[in-house]
C-alpha cells in the first residue's frame, strides 16, 4: 500500500520535474512545476513530516507558482524559449547528469541504510511547535525579519523605472 | 515499507533533472524552475535523511520549513529582477543579456 503510494508519487514528481523543464510553453511548464511540488509534497507525507508538506503545498503552491504564472503572463509566453540553438551543449549536459546520477545510484545501493523506522518522535506535532518556537525561536524571528525585506526589497526593484 | 534508499534516488533524480535544466536552458523564468527543483531536492533530502536516526529528530523538518521559506523569499526576489530586466532590454534570453561582461 505504501509502496504503491511511494512509486506513484516519485513517479508523478519526476515526469512533471521533466516536463517542467522540456515544455514548450511556458504556462504548462509553471503548472507541471506545480504538480511536481504537489508530488514532493505526497513525499513528505510518506516520510511522516505532515506539516512540512502542508507548509510546501501553501507556500511552493499557493505562492510560489502563482507567481511565476503571474510573471509569465506580464512578460508573455512568446519570450520564454527560443529555438533550441546548443543541441550539442545539450546532449553534453544530459550524458553529463546522467553519469552523475549514475555514479550517485551506485554508492547509493552499496551503503547500506536502515529501513525506516515506526513513526515515533518524527511526527509529534507538539515536539515539532517546541523546537520551532522555542529552541529555534531567534532564528524563526530572524528569518521573518529577512523576509520582510526581501519584500521591500523585490517591489522597491520592481517600482525602480519609475524615476528615469 | 520502502527504504529511504529510494527517497534519495527521487532526490537525485529531481537535482539532476534541476542542473540539467540551469546547464541547458536560456530563458530565465525556465533556469528559476531549475532552481526550485533543486530547492526541492535538497528539501526531500533532508527530511528523508532526518528519518534515519532513532528515534527520528525533528530539527531536519525545522530546517526544510526555514528552506522552504528562503526559496519563496529567493522567488519573489528573482521575478522582480526577471520583470525588471524585461522591462528594461525587453528580452529575458540570459545569454543575450550580457551589458555586465564589459
Amino acid at each position: 500500500m505504501t509502496d504503491l503510494a511511494f512509486l506513484a508519487f516519485a513517479f508523478v514528481t519526476v515526469i512533471a520535474a521533466i516536463l517542467a523543464i522540456e515544455a514548450r510553453d511556458l504556462v504548462y511548464g509553471a503548472v507541471s512545476l506545480g504538480v511536481s511540488f504537489l508530488g514532493v509534497a505526497g513525499l513528505f507525507i510518506l516520510l511522516d513530516a505532515s506539516y512540512v508538506a502542508a507548509f510546501q503545498i501553501s507556500v511552493y503552491i499557493g505562492a510560489v507558482v502563482v507567481l511565476i504564472l503571474f510573471t509569465v503572463m506580464l512578460v508573455g509566453p512568446a519570450k520564454g524559449d527560443g529555438p533550441m540553438e546548443f543541441k550539442k551543449a545539450s546532449l553534453f549536459g544530459a550524458v553529463l547528469i546522467s553519469l552523475m546520477l549514475g555514479m550517485a545510484g551506485t554508492l547509493a545501493a552499496t551503503t547500506s541504510f536502515p529501513g525506516r523506522e515506526v513513526c515515533g518522535s518524527g511526527c509529534d506535532l507538539q515536539l515539532l511547535s517546541t523546537t520551532l518556537l522555542v529552541d529555534y525561536g531567534i532564528q524563526l524571528e530572524l528569518l521573518a525579519l529577512v523576509l520582510a525585506a526581501a519584500v521591500i526589497g523585490a517591489l522597491t526593484l520592481a517600482k525602480a523605472e519609475k524615476k528615469e | 515499507m520502502e527504504p529511504l534508499t529510494s527517497y534519495f534516488a527521487v532526490s537525485a533524480i529531481l537535482l539532476g533533472i534541476g542542473i540539467y535544466g540551469l546547464a541547458t536552458r536560456r530563458s530565465a523564468i525556465r533556469i528559476l524552475f531549475a532552481v526550485e527543483l533543486v530547492y526541492n531536492a535538497a528539501n526531500l533530502n533532508i527530511i528523508a535523511f532526518s528519518r534515519l536516526r532513532d528515534p527520528p529528530i525533528v530539527t531536519g523538518q525545522v530546517l526544510v520549513l526555514f528552506s522552504i521559506a528562503l526559496a519563496a523569499m529567493e522567488a519573489a526576489v528573482g521575478l522582480a529582477i526577471i520583470i525588471l530586466a524585461f522591462r528594461i532590454n525587453a528580452e529575458i534570453d540570459l545569454r543575450k543579456l550580457t551589458r555586465l561582461k564589459g
